[in-house]
């Protein structure tokens, strides 16, 4: 019995060892004929699921036993080879299967780094997950990160603070114009953008001199460094309105060498780009010599729509900055071209409804304004640990003429010439010793001149100005300061001295206007002045205090009597910083000031057709006082920044500004009565990173109030403006295929007279732009723009602008792109506005629809 | 001549390491319970792989240990981390916290090799530097029916008795590579997910095509050959009486903040991911 069992379960065991197939053979690349290791091969039943796999040894091969193989599919798979699948059903083992090269595609899920991270003081944003498909330069994705603010202008703030400096690669090598990196940088070229919290760019003072300021640091990828990397735009295509041919062109080449950085630029258009913000130097101190213009012709103003519908320009900009890493220190030269042609064309019919019938009164002006500037700036620094120097010698030639004709009342034609000549040298030197120890010596020298001419063509009688504005600055000081148990003592001390001569003449005024025509005007001081300065470290708080004084002799050439003067304005500043998310700053102070010494002048100065100025006959001084408090709060992980200020200040002046209409002239001058202003502005803004989809949203607001006296037609005036504005924005990429972009804002302002109000006027913005992606070569963007400006009470203009943008992207290298701007051809801006007696109508004109095409190259 | 040869075979020898290029990079957030805490921690890892090689490591040790391979980058480290975590006192004094800077944490590097069926396994144990290798077939794999989707991938559900472990794998076929995280291989996809029975994880948080290279182990020289079950015994060993291997180590002049006999001790069956050491 028993053996007979066994022998029924042995039967048994051979049937079902029968039974099993052996699923065997090699895996060979068709190319190559050589074995393929790491091959994937499965067998799945014929429901789909796996029934049994294996992997290709290191000959090739692969073996599986299965029970049955009916109905089931062999599938072989690698990475960069096409699946093969073989049904199973009549093929004999040993098999060989040959794959042919083809892709695996990934899904487009990005490997995730932290999105933002933060490392002592070093918040580092990582610029690919903030990027979207449409971006094209660093500046477009700065934008979306939250805690740092882009200005239209292309300044750049971080927790609501000017940053203090912008480096590439830790090298400073454009200054304050750093325009021309976050515009012309490609967002692929970056790998972060750190963001170095209390940076002090000196590191001679580190440890002994606090800084609440950041900088920005672009971290460029491998690919971008060590070589040269290019990239140039060459667009050209049809506007309607101005009608003819438009361009819009770039070049842009940068080179990061570890002793070698360069970055050249050239930028053409006339599609109403406006490129200023490419050459603004956001950090230049203002100039000693502190010349101001006298004359203003304004082009007629634009109303508040975006530059991109509004300006009628031809830009051009050159500019080229280079970086040598030399044994000791650093050399730096920038040099800049621009030429910027801009018109302006406005219209105003008044209707007089009248009972013998309705009086048309029509004012058009039609101008055109030239800019040429040219600057140069070269520098040496030398940035240690124990010794500082830096010479920076700067020059700056600006030519502006700008002719204006108006047709109307009193029709008339205005040119003015408008050159700008400076040139400074600064030099600075710090030297550290015995650890804590500081002196500096510093020496800057500063020349200005600003020749204005005005001509004026009033029914074919022509009348001119000349004035002659010119000063040299120079101040030179010397500084020591030390640090003991945690208080920072130092104490600047110099000399400052100034000479400037302004004449005017003024040769055929109308009669009926009084006052003198001609100003021959000096203005010298000589100041020696201390600046004890005393800062206290605790853990957490850092306590500022600063006490200037300054002793200045003012003489004027006999004009006005010479004058001695003692000024001092402390201040004091306290910033607490509990934990690394949270910091407070108070600040206050108060002083006396000298006045602005462009107003001396006793004879009257044209400024326009129409207006004239004259300033004050005599010296004053002015006292003000200040007080501002200002928080931040940052929570990086969860991607929050958050900050808000307040500011009030008061400033006393002994003399108020006039206005007196004589017939079509109106007169600005300044008479002897106290003038007490107030300003009051608080603001506050929120970030944070809406990571579910790639995206970030912030949102802002601000309040300001401003009061302060005039004399309008010999009566004191109480003028109070009010303004709020609060606004928001939200950008993401919810899926692989679509991201978007809206903004939203909104303002409103009042302006009271003695105690009336007038009404609040409003304006509302609105920017959405949407960005598909149907395939990865083609990408399309739709953007509309809203405007809807409150013109008097209740009565609203609605401006709708629409763009598209279609792209294909041939392959790494080159793009080509078609841009249709103001679909809907909106030409001009028109509104009317009505009182009982009379109807105003304005007409500005508007950039037509713009057809252009763009071909983008890259290296 | 007789030296030129030896350079250029040297030379070919280093291409060929070079030039193993990965296919995909494949982001990972592993949780594991800290035995003395008794807290869930969470590290980001990375996998870079291609179909006959992969390498299982955290970034930041690998740019540190990359860092650390010349004396120059060691010195440069050094200023990094000192940079980031010193703070200047007022009247010359500094404090340093390491926590603040780019300090390396992880020392596992997990390389599979499918030519060599063998992983090769780097870490700390018991405070020394070592590695262990391991043939291929110890784990082995059955795969179920369930399926789920990560990161938009169809993936299935495979289980697997590994060391003392039930481990729980999801895996696609749509990415035919047979590695995943830690020291996981076998499957005829690319694990996306693994959970063990005692709560340790790894999920995928994102995953990419590369060129990067698989750059072999840095320093690998540093680490001494062990066996994977005795370094796991004497790493026991070393966490429950690290008080007095340190007094040993420094002269008994030791004194620690803490009562040392009130320190939880090490309950392997909890909290070790490879329990079968204990078993003899």
């Amino acid at each position: 019995m028993k053996s007979q069992l066994i022998f029924i379960l042995s039967l048994l065991t051979a049937v079902t060892a029968m039974a099993q197939v052996n699923v065997d053979g090699v895996v060979l690349d068709r190319n190559t004929d050589e074995t393929l290791i790491g091959a994937s091969v499965i067998v799945k039943g014929n429901d789909g699921k796996i029934k049994k796999f294996a992997t290709t040894k290191a000959d090739g091969k692969f073996s599986m036993t299965l029970p049955s193989v009916t109905g089931c599919r062999l599938e072989i798979s690698m990475m960069s080879f096409a699946k093969q699948s073989i049904a199973l059903d009549s093929v004999k083992f040993p098999l060989t299967v040959y794959m042919e090269p083809g892709g695996i595609k990934l899904k487009e899920v990005a490997v995730k780094a932290d999105r933002i991270r933060e490392q002592g003081d070093t918040i580092t944003y990582n610029v690919g997950s903030f990027a979207q498909k449409q971006d094209r330069s660093i500046g477009d994705v700065l934008k979306r990160m939250p805690g740092i603010d882009v200005a239209k202008n292309g300044k750049i703030q971080y927790q609501g603070e000017d940053i203090n400096k912008f480096y590439i690669e830790g090298s400073d090598l454009l200054g304050g114009k750093y325009g021309i990196a976050t515009n012309g940088i490609s967002h692929d070229d970056v790998g972060a953008v750190e963001v170095m919290e209390n940076h002090q760019p000196m590191q001679v003072l580190s440890g002994i001199s606090f800084s609440e300021k950041a900088a920005i640091n672009l971290k460029l990828k491998n690919k971008a460094k060590a070589t040269w990397t290019f990239h140039g735009d060459a667009g050209g295509g049809y506007s309607w309105q101005p009608d003819g041919i438009i361009w819009d062109s770039e070049i842009f080449a940068m080179a990061v060498m570890p002793s070698f950085q360069n970055i050249t630029t050239f930028r053409s258009n006339n599609i109403g780009e406006d490129l200023s913000s490419s050459k603004i130097d956001f950090f230049a101190d203002s100039r000693g010599t502190a010349l101001s213009q006298y004359v203003s012709i304004g082009l007629p103003g634009v109303p508040s729509l975006g530059t991109k519908s509004t300006l009628f320009n031809r830009s051009f900009l050159l500019s080229s900055n280079s970086l040598w890493k030399l044994k000791h220190g650093e050399f730096k030269a920038n040099i800049d071209y621009s030429f910027n042609r801009v018109c302006a064309n406005a219209t105003n019919i008044t209707t007089y409804f009248l009972n013998e019938g309705d009086k048309i009164i029509t004012e058009n002006r039609n101008g055109v304004d030239h800019t040429h500037s040219i600057s140069g700036k070269f520098i040496y620094e030398l940035n240690q640990k124990t010794a500082f120097i830096n010479n920076t010698l700067k020059t700056n030639i600006d030519w502006d003429d700008i002719r204006l004709a108006t047709t109307g009342t009193l029709p008339n034609e205005q040119s003015a010439k408008l050159p700008d000549y400076y040139i400074s040298n600064k030099f600075k030197i710090i030297k550290r010793f015995k650890g804590n120890h500081l002196i500096t010596f510093e020496s800057r020298n500063e020349w200005e001149s600003q020749p204005q001419t005005l001509n004026i063509n009033i029914s074919e009688k022509q009348s001119g100005q000349h004035i002659s504005d010119h000063a040299f600055y120079t101040q030179e000081s010397a500084a020591y300061a030390f640090n003991i148990k945690g208080i920072a003592i130092g104490i600047e001390g110099g000399i400052k001295g100034y000479v400037r001569s302004m004449d005017s003449e003024l040769p055929d005024i109308p009669q009926e206007l009084p006052g003198l025509t001609e100003n021959v005007v000096n203005t010298n001081y000589l100041t020696i002045y201390a600046k004890p300065k005393l800062e206290y470290w605790v853990r957490k708080v850092n306590l500022t205090l600063n006490l200037p004084v300054n002793f200045a002799r003012y003489t004027f050439n006999k004009a006005i009597a010479n004058r001695n003067e003692t000024y001092f304005s402390p201040s004091l500043s306290f910033n607490w910083k509990p934990t690394n998310r949270f910091s407070g700053t108070l600040r206050g102070g108060f002083g006396r000031s000298p006045m602005n010494l462009n107003l001396i002048h006793p004879g009257l100065i044209m400024t326009n057709y129409r207006t004239l100025r004259s300033g004050v006959d005599n010296f004053y001084n002015s006292s003000s006082q200040n007080v501002s408090a200002s928080v931040n709060y940052k929570h990086t992980r969860h991607g929050i920044f958050a900050d808000g200020r307040v500011l009030q200040s008061w400033s006393h002046l002994p003399y108020t500004m006039a206005q007196q209409l004589y017939g079509d002239y109106v007169i600005y001058s300044y008479a002897d009565a106290k003038n007490d202003s107030k300003m009051l502005m608080a603001m506050g803004n929120i970030g944070k990173t809406l990571d579910f989809m790639r995206g970030s949203c912030n949102i802002h607001g601000s309040y300001s109030r401003n009061e302060s006296h005039l004399l309008s037609q010999s009566r004191s005036v109480n003028s109070v403006s009010t303004g709020w504005s609060a606004g928001g924005k939200i950008s993401g990429s919810p899926c692989h295929w679509f991201s978007f972009d809206y903004s939203l804002g909104y303002s409103d302002s009042r302006l009271t007279m003695n105690g009336i109000n007038e009404s609040w006027l409003s304006t509302m913005e609105n920017e959405l732009s949407l960005t598909f992606l149907p395939h990865n070569k083609w990408e399309w963007t739709i953007s509309g723009e809203h405007y809807r400006n409150e013109l008097t009470e209740h009565n609203y203009k609605n401006v709708m602008m629409l763009d598209t943008k279609l792209t294909y992207q041939l392959n790494n290298k080159i793009e080509f792109a078609t841009y249709l701007t103001n679909i809907l051809n909106k030409r001009s801006y028109n509104y009317t506005s009505y009182s009982q007696l009379s109807s105003f109508e304005s007409q500005r004109q508007l950039r037509g629809r713009q057809l252009l095409f763009s071909i983008t190259l890259r290296k | 001549m007789k030296h030129i040869i030896p350079f250029l075979l040297m030379c070919m020898s280093v291409t060929a390491y070079t030039q193993e290029k990965a296919d995909v990079i494949v982001s990972y957030d592993m949780k594991s319970r800290n035995w003395e805490t008794d807290t869930v921690s969470s590290h980001k890892m990375t996998l870079l792989a291609n179909s006959k090689e992969s390498k299982f490591f955290n970034d930041l040790s690998l740019w540190s240990d990359s860092l650390s391979s010349t004396p120059e980058g060691k010195k440069q480290l050094q200023q990094i981390i000192m940079a980031a975590c010193m703070t200047q006192l007022p009247g010359g004094g500094m404090s340093v916290d390491l926590r603040k800077g780019p300090v390396k944490k992880i020392h596992t590097y997990v390389f599979n090799n499918l030519p060599e069926s063998k992983l090769k396994y780097y870490s700390k144990f018991s405070g020394d530097l070592c590695y262990y290798e391991e043939p291929s077939d110890e784990m082995q794999w059955e795969i179920s029916d369930s399926t789920m989707n990560i990161l938009g991938y169809e993936c299935s559900l495979a289980h697997s008795d590994y060391h003392g472990r039930k481990w729980d794998a999801w895996f696609t076929t749509e990415i035919p590579l047979p590695f995943g995280p830690w020291k996981f291989h076998g499957l005829p996809g690319i694990i996306l997910k693994a959970e063990s029975d005692n709560g340790i994880s790894y999920t995928a948080t994102g995953i990419e095509k590369t060129d990067r290279v698989i750059t072999p182990m840095y320093s690998a020289d540093d680490y001494q050959k062990t066996d994977r079950k005795k370094a796991l015994a004497e790493e026991e060993y070393y966490c429950n009486n690290r008080e007095s291997i340190i007094k040993a180590k420094f002269g008994g002049d030791v004194k620690f903040n803490y009562n040392t006999t009130d320190r939880p001790k090490y309950d392997a069956e909890k909290y070790a991911a490879e329990p079968d050491y204990k078993s003899k």
